[in-house]
């Protein structure tokens, strides 16, 4: 402990800390528009796979294509590392124009300025090199993952794989917010095809929808903050609008001003599925596990964590919504992990600890470390993905078996053992190991929030620290039922395409099933993603050691410099220990006592689990708890009940409104009025032509009575 | 009234006013027997004698005003009046063979 | 000259149809709407002012009732020419989407394809009222037929439901138009229907109270038309009812006479007017926006859906219109245009669909992707289209128009000072949540599950019907028709810099007198904007 402290006192005089103080101007660099590649690579592999898509090509050619195309991204973006190191300036390469046009030559307020350029800082680089290498690294597993597929959904599959990568990267290289937008709905784009990839099951077809519905209630936030933006500030380009906070005091503004960073939050936690809109990430499980990994796991759902730390400075401008991005990360860490401790699907567990761990992010950012914010989004892409590729080979190997209960002892299965280990390591870092890079990210975030002074922080950082013991235990739960133990396995009801003559083992009982191990492309990938999330712990080590590492150089260098340096905090908070020693001692309390429980209850005494949870259901002043848990706090039934249903109702009444009101009585009603008037001279017209005779006479004499009665009443005869 | 009045700066004379009133009479007895009578021929036979009315109206109205125009488009209504006389007694002969009368009740299909 | 070929290779052809046989009416109709194409294609490189919004060309003038003033003047801006593109491309394509549907009676069916584009061109291209309205009504007669004889079982009364409504309200439109013309001979001596005189001279001359009920007038048809929310009435039927190529012509071109209309004239004739009616105008746009998209959610019949869901989108355009600023004007022009690919292009795919299945009702159909997965690939772009994702062309229209809402107040520092406030834009914009739900809800009935097939009916030819010679999937001639219209999504979606940069300058002639005239207006409400310069304080007048 002490150590540390005296590490948190070197902070100020390393180099790193004292560089820049306001956002670099952007330099204008067309020189670097071979930086388009990086995007143009994905969208080629869009076309060709998509070409190989109509052409029903029936061998892994899409799948290696994509392979290429992301590898090529991922060099490029290395290349750009490489050529600006972790504290260049931000760059501008302008490549072409998109919704651009001006009505005035007075500057801001009289255009609209959204091209489609490339923003290079420090901040759109770290996320470009996980994006695009753990995209690459996902992709090779894919190629083995879906190759029951081959000739029939596999070009698809990378198709849509090729468009989130696209879209992703266009998110984090926009120069503007307008086609920042663009790569947000594009990546939400890539998660519908992804996610509902199983078009047959109904399941799967509803979590995609439900998957865009939901992110385009967040998308609502988001276009309306852009607005707001160009509303107040004239422009929605980044370099500008950097330039404008970085002058602007901090709380001024008018009250649409402080309006912004709650819109443009609200798209951020739709996105990285936070309270109240995360509904939709466990849903979208249904997805192809690589999918799971790479977009709902590592990735995509980090794009609300990149919006809020690329926008920091006006973030930054604004505490109370500081404040209110932590606590809903907070509260989000927190009940979602309630639910991940409750459930029996080990892909959904995974699932809920992303929203948790992006709860963490959150809270991260919230309470003003965007440097251990955006290093949890590091190691939890590594760790997570690799959990979610290893339970994708237990799916795969076990016919989409993904039931805690029903799997056993894997690692004593053949062809298994690399799974369950490198499975363990990522339980680990999920859970916090003392010292593992998951422990050290989370750490930065509980530290910085326990220093805080105001917004009750403090208690933020009591609520991390305890879903920090929740998320051991749930980890573990799943480690030791699945991986530990005696074996025992029953395959999936299905395999993992239903169309697929792999559905087979469906007839067979479990002692004729065998399961099938992954093979090199899966296994390779699962050791580099292992090795990857062991390196990811290096910045944390050197952070440690009070050395500069370079993700917080990076940030350092970004939109996000407010938060890029530790709080430097000694005063004593709770039980006479300050922050660091807090979240030292409690923290490793957490993670052990979490794993400890979890061995207990489902390595040593399986049976005690179930007869806890007899328990508990036993008596009724409690049972609510466990059945609440397991049915994910009724949320779901929650916004079916309050929001689809009254629409839903809503749509039944204005239907009938529109065709018997709008069109029944008002359109046809006045369309009946001359034929009812016709009706009334019916009688004149009796098919016998004198009546007709008589009638037109009649109507003559009329009129020349009427004439008469003029002329003699006019005066004019007198 | 006031045609009347303007007619008498044109020089309508008695004799106009009297062609006049002639063609008034004729129309109306047209008009009677065209309402009263069911027989096609003689239907038709009143009609013609509305458009000789109407005619005699040309005519008187021309020399009121001393234009060729009403004369003009007497020769005009007589040319049309042999035309169509020729095409209606032609159609009554067709309806009659049809239905084997003369009466116009018979054809009143028009009816709702 | 070009431009009188334009107007003249539809009407050659249609006689060249009447002439010709059963057999050879849908090639020489796809002959003719092709060779408008080229036609327009070269008038359109010719045409010299992309980007300054004048019109062109404007010389030749012929009398046709020269006491009264009413010349045939052909002339576009870039607006025109861009909606004259959108018909020219279309047609075509709907002609093509018509070869197998279309069985009985081709020669008149194709002959009234070609009188409809002509009369659409017409509108679209003409520079005098008269002639506008010639355009605009006759539109009515070649659709009533296409409708009431080529329709659906309930065609009869869509088609009569159709003529009666859209006509009533033209009645008003042209009382409009002749009232300005009068007011303008009193004061002038001179008759005149070119709508550049009568603009001008209306837009300054006439008083507040002229000026609203001629801006009423021009509305009462215009709404009608495009349509607005109480005046949708004919659309669904009519809408559900056309054979495919009608409804194709009917979403994509003739709905937007009635925004062309308010774009061309009823904006720029009568501002004071519109600038008085915003509020109601803007209020009945959201309306049409939310209560459409929840009808459409409970939809069962597919082309319905669609026809709801285009009363929905024009709920956009109108709130576009009535941001009273480039934002939102040009939102409403992209709008257009690309409405008319999109729903132009769904009601394509339907059409296919519905040939091979003779059904539209999404209980009956489901998971077509396992069957027909080019249609299903087509029907997704188009939908996301609709939806509005970004990248593909409604993504522009929609954002602009709603941006343009948010960003009209009475304070802005854009140079255009609005009437609405943003909460009309922020109530509007749930309408792209919704939008999303009932269209993703279409798809996922329609293309993604497990197949679901009519009974009796696989679609593989095992009726009489003579459309059953179709393949399962599309056939080359469905994919070429498709195939341009999507690539025309994506490239606007891309690249819609040169359409906006054409645009622009039409937009700011329409807003010619705003700024001074929301100002006057606003400051009677007691709002003050405080950033436009004092110039503004008089109203030109």
């Amino acid at each position: 402990m002490i150590q540390m402290l005296s590490i948190t006192d070197t902070h100020s005089d390393s180099p790193a800390h004292a560089v820049v103080t306001s956002i670099v101007n952007a330099i204008p660099s067309p020189e670097l528009s071979w930086t388009g590649w990086i995007l143009l690579l994905p969208a080629i592999s869009v076309v060709l796979t998509g070409l190989c898509c109509a052409l029903r090509v029936k061998s892994k050619l899409p799948g290696w294509i994509t392979v290429l195309a992301l590898a090529g991204s991922f060099a490029l973006v290395l290349k750009l590392y490489f050529l600006r190191g972790d504290a260049g300036a931000p760059v501008v390469v302008h490549l072409w124009d998109w919704m651009n046009f001006r009505w005035g030559d007075q500057g801001k307020w009289y255009t609209l300025q959204a091209d489609v350029s490339v923003y290079v800082d420090s901040l759109t680089l770290f996320w470009l090199l996980f994006v695009t290498g753990l995209g690459t690294l996902i992709a090779i597993y894919a190629t083995e993952y879906m190759e029951s597929d081959v000739g029939k959904g596999y070009a698809r599959f990378f198709n849509g794989v090729s468009i989130f990568i696209l879209a992703m990267c266009t998110l984090v290289m926009a120069d503007n917010l307008l086609l920042l937008y663009l790569g947000w709905e594009g990546v939400g784009l890539a998660s519908y095809l992804l996610i509902g990839y199983y078009y047959k099951k109904p399941a799967a077809v509803a979590a995609g929808k439900k998957a865009f519905i939901v992110n385009r209630m967040g998308d609502l936030g988001l276009a309306v903050g852009i607005w707001l933006i160009w509303v107040n500030y004239g422009t929605i380009e980044f370099n500008t609008l950097f330039q404008v906070w970085n002058d602007m005091e901090r709380g001024v503004g008018s009250f649409d001003k402080s309006l912004i960073p709650y819109c443009l939050m609200l798209g951020a936690f739709g996105k990285s599925a936070q309270l109240p809109l995360y509904v939709w990430l466990p849903d979208a499980m249904e997805g192809p596990t690589p999918v799971s990994a790479l977009i709902h796991a590592a990735t995509m759902v980090t794009a609300g964590v990149y919006l809020i730390a690329r926008t920091y400075p006006l973030f930054a401008l604004h505490p109370d919504a500081l404040a209110t991005v932590a606590w809903v990360g907070g509260l989000t860490a927190i009940f979602s992990a309630t639910i991940g401790m409750a459930q029996y699907d080990f892909k959904r567990v995974f699932a809920y600890s992303t929203i948790s761990q992006l709860g963490y992010m959150f809270m991260g950012l919230g309470v003003g470390t965007t440097f251990g914010a955006a290093y949890h989004t590091l190691t939890h892409a590594f760790f997570k993905a690799l959990l979610f590729l290893t339970a994708g080979a237990i799916m795969h190997g076990f016919a989409g078996q993904l039931d805690l209960r029903k799997l056993s002892g894997l690692r004593q299965v053949p062809g298994f053992k690399l799974v369950s280990w490198t499975m363990l390591i990522g339980c680990l870092w999920l859970s916090a190991f003392p010292y593992s890079a998951g422990m050290l990210s989370k750490d930065i975030i509980l530290v910085q929030a326990l220093s805080g002074k105001d917004h009750g922080f403090v208690w933020l950082g009591w609520i991390g620290l305890i879903t920090a013991a929740m998320t051991a235990y749930y980890a573990f739960r799943v480690w030791f039922r699945v991986c530990a133990g005696p074996v025992f396995y029953m395959p999936g009801e299905e395999a993992h395409d239903d169309h697929d003559a792999h559905a087979a083992p469906t007839s067979h009982a479990s002692h004729d099933f065998h399961p099938h191990a992954p093979r090199w492309a899966m296994n390779g990938v699962l050791i580099v993603i292992m090795l990857g999330a062991f390196a990811t712990g290096i910045p944390g080590y050197m952070e440690l050691r009070g050395e500069s590492n370079w993700v917080q150089v990076m940030m350092a260098h970004s939109s996000a410099l407010a938060g890029s340096v530790q709080a430097h905090v000694t005063d004593v908070v709770n039980f006479g220990m300050n922050p660091h020693q807090l979240v030292e001692l409690f923290g490793t309390i957490a993670s052990l006592g979490g794993i400890a429980i979890a061995m207990y209850f489902h390595l040593l005494q399986r049976k005690s689990a179930d007869k806890l949870r007899a328990w508990l259901l036993a008596h009724n002043s409690i049972r609510w708890i466990p059945v609440a848990m397991e049915n994910k706090w009724y949320v779901d039934e929650f916004y079916h009940a309050c929001i689809r249903g009254p629409a839903w109702i809503a749509g039944h009444i204005l239907h009938f409104t529109d065709k018997h009101v709008v069109d029944g009585l008002m359109v046809n009603g006045i369309g009946r009025i001359p034929a009812a008037l016709g009706r009334l001279f019916q009688p004149l017209y009796n098919g016998v032509l004198q009546g007709y005779a008589t009638t037109m006479a009649g109507g003559a004499a009329l009129v020349v009575a009427w004439v008469v009665y003029r002329w003699l009443t006019s005066g004019v005869v007198a | 009234m006031t045609h009347l009045l303007a007619a008498s700066q044109y020089g309508a004379s008695h004799a106009v006013t009297i062609t006049l009133a002639m063609s008034a009479l004729l129309f109306t007895i047209g008009l009677i027997g065209f309402l009263v009578r069911r027989n096609m021929i003689l239907m038709f036979l009143c009609t013609e004698i509305m458009f000789q009315a109407a005619a005699l109206a040309f005519i008187a109205f021309g020399r009121m005003r001393m234009d060729t125009g009403g004369q003009i488009f007497v020769i005009f209504i007589l040319t049309i009046a042999a035309a169509e006389a020729a095409l209606a007694l032609g159609l009554v002969i067709l309806l009659f063979r049809r239905k084997e009368t003369l009466s116009s009740e018979a054809w009143s299909e028009l009816h709702e | 000259m070009i431009q009188y070929l334009l107007l003249l290779l539809p009407l050659i052809s249609a006689l060249v149809i009447v002439l010709s046989s059963q057999r050879a009416a849908k090639w020489i109709a796809l002959i003719g709407s092709t060779a408008s194409l080229i036609a327009a294609a070269v008038f359109a490189v010719q045409f010299p002012h992309w980007t300054t919004g004048s019109f062109w060309p404007d010389l030749n003038t012929t009398p046709i009732l020269g006491n009264f003033g009413v010349d045939l003047k052909i002339g576009v801006d870039s607006v025109s020419m861009l909606l004259v593109l959108l018909t020219v491309f279309l047609t075509p394509l709907a002609i093509a989407g018509s070869f197998s549907a279309i069985t009985t009676r081709m020669r008149e069916y194709y002959a009234w394809f070609m009188i409809l584009e002509a009369s659409m061109l017409l509108a679209f291209m003409s520079r005098d009222m008269i002639f506008f309205y010639v355009g605009y009504e006759f539109t009515l007669i070649p659709m009533f037929f296409l409708i009431s004889i080529w329709g659906g079982p309930m065609r009869g009364p869509a088609a009569i439901k159709f003529f009666i409504f859209t006509f009533l309200g033209s009645v008003f439109t042209l009382a409009s138009v002749i009232f300005v013309a009068v007011r303008h001979f009193d004061s002038t001596g001179i008759w005149t229907f070119a709508i550049a005189d009568l603009v001008k001279f209306s837009s300054t001359q006439l008083s507040d109270k002229e000026q609203f009920w001629v801006f009423v007038g021009l509305m009462s048809g215009f709404a009608i038309k495009t349509p607005f929310f109480p005046t949708h009435a004919w659309l669904p039927l009519a809408h559900d009812q056309a054979p495919t190529g009608g409804s194709v012509i009917l979403a994509g071109v003739l709905l937007k006479l009635g925004t062309y209309g308010v774009f061309r004239f009823a904006l720029p004739m009568a501002p004071i007017g519109a600038v008085e009616c915003t509020t109601f105008f803007a209020i009945l746009g959201i309306i049409a926006i939310l209560y459409m998209s929840l009808v459409c959610w409970v939809q069962t019949d597919i082309k319905k859906l669609i026809a709801y869901s285009s009363v929905s989108h024009m709920g956009f355009v109108v709130l576009g219109l009535f941001a009273l600023n480039p934002l939102g004007l040009q939102g409403a022009v992209m709008y257009m245009v690309n409405h008319g690919l999109s729903t132009g292009a769904l009601f394509l795919c339907i059409g296919m669909m519905y040939e091979r299945y003779h059904t539209k009702d999404m209980e009956q159909l489901g998971g077509l992707v396992s069957k027909m997965p080019v249609w299903s690939f087509f029907m997704i772009i188009f939908t996301l289209s609709s939806v509005g994702l970004p990248g593909l062309n409604g993504f522009v229209g929609e954002f602009l128009c709603l941006m343009g809402a948010f960003v009209a107040e009475h304070d802005q520092p854009s140079g255009y000072p609005g009437v609405l406030h943003p909460w009309y834009a922020v109530v509007a914009v749930i309408g792209l949540i919704l939008g999303a739900m009932y269209l993703l809800i279409m798809l996922g009935k329609i293309v993604w599950g497990t197949l679901r097939e009519p009974h009796g009916d696989g679609g593989n030819g095992h009726t009489e019907h003579a459309a059953s010679e179709l393949p399962t999937d599309l056939n080359f001639r469905e994919i070429a028709i498709l195939a341009p219209i999507a690539l025309a999504c994506l490239a606007i979606g891309l690249y819609p810099k040169p359409l906006l940069n054409a645009v622009e300058p039409c937009v700011k002639e329409v807003l010619v007198n705003y700024p001074a005239v929301i100002d006057a207006y606003n400051a009677k409400r007691g709002l003050v904007n405080p950033s436009v310069p004092v110039k503004h304080a008089e109203v030109t007048k």
